[in-house]
């Protein structure tokens, strides 16, 4: 179970991969931003996978709004744990959310409630067994490639969506509470209440992630949810950079890539990857994207686009001051 | 009736293993203020080189513990170099460089996510060591089990909660009532003001981390020689377990573990008779969760005890 990382070798489905682990690593991205780790993101994934399985499954539904009303739970359910464990300190925060996810996955695990579809056929949830036949695709005469461009589609709605609110009142007061929750509080930023929108904002964006997921796989097992799951979302948002969105996207392919080039050490990937995430911990705590990059990297597209020789000047100087 | 006095039985004995696990959790948050996640890896990544000795070589069971003690200390110094970097010394304890923010208990949070990373590369490598999902270790289970008023007994049970009983009640009194335990209370408490006042923390502080990892080595001992097997759920069994037991006693509370273990022994023995495994399973991550918020709830007065 702990292989849902290595479902495909096609191009297709790698950039697919690609796709719904960037969404996940975002979710576990944003609340990283507001300050807080969240070691449960899988939980979401896992609630938003069998809500819009059920969907589609049981409900007939098409695929966007069984997505929609995923993301809905995802929400919900992530606004309720924020809202619950406003009080808690950031490591008990943490431990919380582990717990939240274990009982999660456990309770999709006990959870059986097989409906007949629109022919008649039993679909839904059986416990360990899992969620079996999410045929949405097939029976839509879905193509991979199109599925694809589909989910694409929906992670470049999200990097929009996020670059108009970064720019925002509410996007920077959200970059203030993880920087400094007690002079954010001091500004008159509300802290417990932006806590809990970011949480919902990625808990729908973890449900839609598990969504995506699991139309493609077409099942679906509960011990997939697991802190593994977890460990990776948080550990792409780590190792690509907290200061830009583009450091979740580049911590998903930096691991996919390395999944691929270590294909024949699969049961190695684990130790590189973790011994990874805990080296950038120590060493470069904000990720290979953090600020002083993305200030240079600024620098050098400023100087580049008005070549006059201030700004190039300024830039090289700022790279030898380090 | 019969069958209700065995579960609460059942569920007292459990205590003894939880408390053992708890052990080693509750003194390394009390003394160096941290919760370590690798802290069930550990002891799993030692048990299953005990386990590649045992199956491979035939080594006896003595030197297999022996091992396992001193492959969970070196294990815990790997920890403790990656995860926890700034915990040692006076002039790094205030602040460890740059963090996720700025907030009072950063630190410790970057510190929790990269164990839970090492938890994870631990465990992997103990499966690449032995990928089967029973390995045998050597087992000191006893054949019999006693009756007592109507009761089963297993004496191997009873043995590791009487052993649990006396390794808390002798640290509690060690901490208490020695001059070793006062320093080590003084390191936890106020580091400036147990340096100031001539304890040497650094030192105390590696005593401190050796202790906790030989107890982890320790505890994955009494508890794997009695099941006679270790599986790859041993890590997080030892972690979510331990974890529970230490939170509900109140984290840094020595003897306050024992009493965290007999209610989780409990609850699980209840949970277990009434909803089966999942519902024993998820007893643990509830009552962890309950404890959280309940900590945490408004006027709640935040205190840690130390023994």
């Amino acid at each position: 179970m702990r292989d849902i990382f290595c479902t495909t070798t096609t191009l297709s489905g790698l950039a697919l991969d690609f796709v719904i682990f960037s969404l996940l690593a975002l979710s576990a991205w944003l609340v990283l931003r507001s300050g807080r780790i969240s070691l449960g993101q899988q939980a979401f994934f896992g609630l938003g996978a069998y809500t819009a399985a059920l969907a589609t499954a049981v409900g007939g539904w098409s695929l966007l709004p069984a997505l929609g009303l995923g993301m809905g739970v995802g929400a919900l359910a992530g606004g309720l744990l924020a809202a619950l464990t406003a009080r808690l300190s950031g490591l008990q925060f943490a431990v919380g959310t582990l717990a939240f996810a274990e009982l999660v996955r456990l309770g999709l695990s006990a959870w059986s409630w097989q409906r007949p579809n629109a022919q008649g056929q039993l679909r839904g949830p059986d416990g360990v067994n899992g969620f079996r036949e999410i045929r949405w695709m097939q029976e839509n005469q879905v193509s991979p490639e199109d599925y694809l461009i589909i989910a694409a589609t929906l992670l470049a709605l999200v990097l929009l969506f996020w670059a108009v609110v970064s720019r925002t009142r509410l996007g920077l007061a959200t970059r203030a509470i993880g920087f400094d929750e007690g002079l954010a509080a001091a500004s008159a930023i509300p802290v417990h209440r932006l806590r809990v929108t970011v949480s919902a904002a990625a808990g729908a964006l973890a449900a839609l992630s598990g969504g995506l997921f699991a139309h493609n796989l077409t099942f679906l097992d509960p011990a997939a949810f697991d802190p593994m799951l977890g460990i990776h979302a948080v550990g792409y948002a780590l190792i690509g950079g907290m200061a830009s969105v583009a450091g979740p996207l580049l911590g998903a392919a930096f691991d996919i890539g390395l999944l691929q080039a270590t294909a024949g050490l699969a049961s190695w990937r684990m130790v590189v990857f973790g011994g990874l995430v805990a080296l950038f911990l120590r060493w470069r705590p904000r990720g290979l994207l953090d600020e002083a990059l993305i200030d240079r990297l600024a620098g050098l597209w400023h100087a580049w686009r008005c070549p006059s020789p201030r700004p190039v000047f300024r830039f090289l100087t700022s790279l030898l001051k380090g | 009736m019969d069958a209700w006095l065995q579960h609460t039985l059942d569920g007292l004995l459990q205590a003894g293993p939880y408390a053992l696990v708890g052990l080693g959790l509750t003194l390394g948050f009390g003394t160096l203020r941290r919760i370590n996640l690798a802290y069930g890896a550990s002891a799993m990544l030692a048990a299953y080189v005990g386990a590649w000795l045992h199956a491979r070589y035939h080594v006896h069971p003595l030197a297999v513990l022996a091992v396992v003690l001193a492959v969970a200390v070196l294990a815990g110094a790997y920890v403790e170099w990656l995860c926890f970097p700034g915990a040692r010394g006076i002039d790094r304890t205030r602040s460890a460089g740059t963090t996720l923010g700025t907030g009072t208990d950063a630190r410790e949070v970057v510190a929790l996510a990269s164990s839970f990373a090492v938890w994870m590369q631990l465990e992997q490598l103990a499966v690449a060591l032995l990928p089967h999902h029973l390995n045998a270790f050597p087992s000191w289970a006893s054949e019999r089990e006693w009756t007592v008023l109507g009761l089963g007994l297993r004496p191997d049970r009873l043995g590791q909660l009487l052993l649990a009983l006396a390794l808390v009640l002798a640290l509690s009194r060690w901490l208490q009532h020695s001059r070793g335990g006062l320093m080590w209370r003084a390191s936890a408490s106020q580091v400036t003001a147990a340096h100031l006042v001539g304890v040497a923390v650094p030192r105390v502080q590696r005593i401190a981390f050796l202790a906790t990892s030989a107890l982890a080595g320790l505890a994955a001992c009494v508890v794997l020689v009695v099941d006679g097997q270790v599986t790859p759920m041993f890590g997080m069994w030892m972690l979510v377990k331990g974890l529970v037991a230490a939170m509900l006693g109140g984290l840094g509370s020595v003897r306050g573990v024992l009493g965290g273990a007999l209610v989780l022994g409990l609850a699980e023995a209840y949970a277990q008779a009434l909803g089966g495994a999942l519902a024993r399973d998820a007893t643990a991550w509830a009552l962890l969760m309950v404890v959280l918020l309940w900590r945490a709830r408004p006027g709640a007065e935040r205190r840690t005890a130390h023994a």
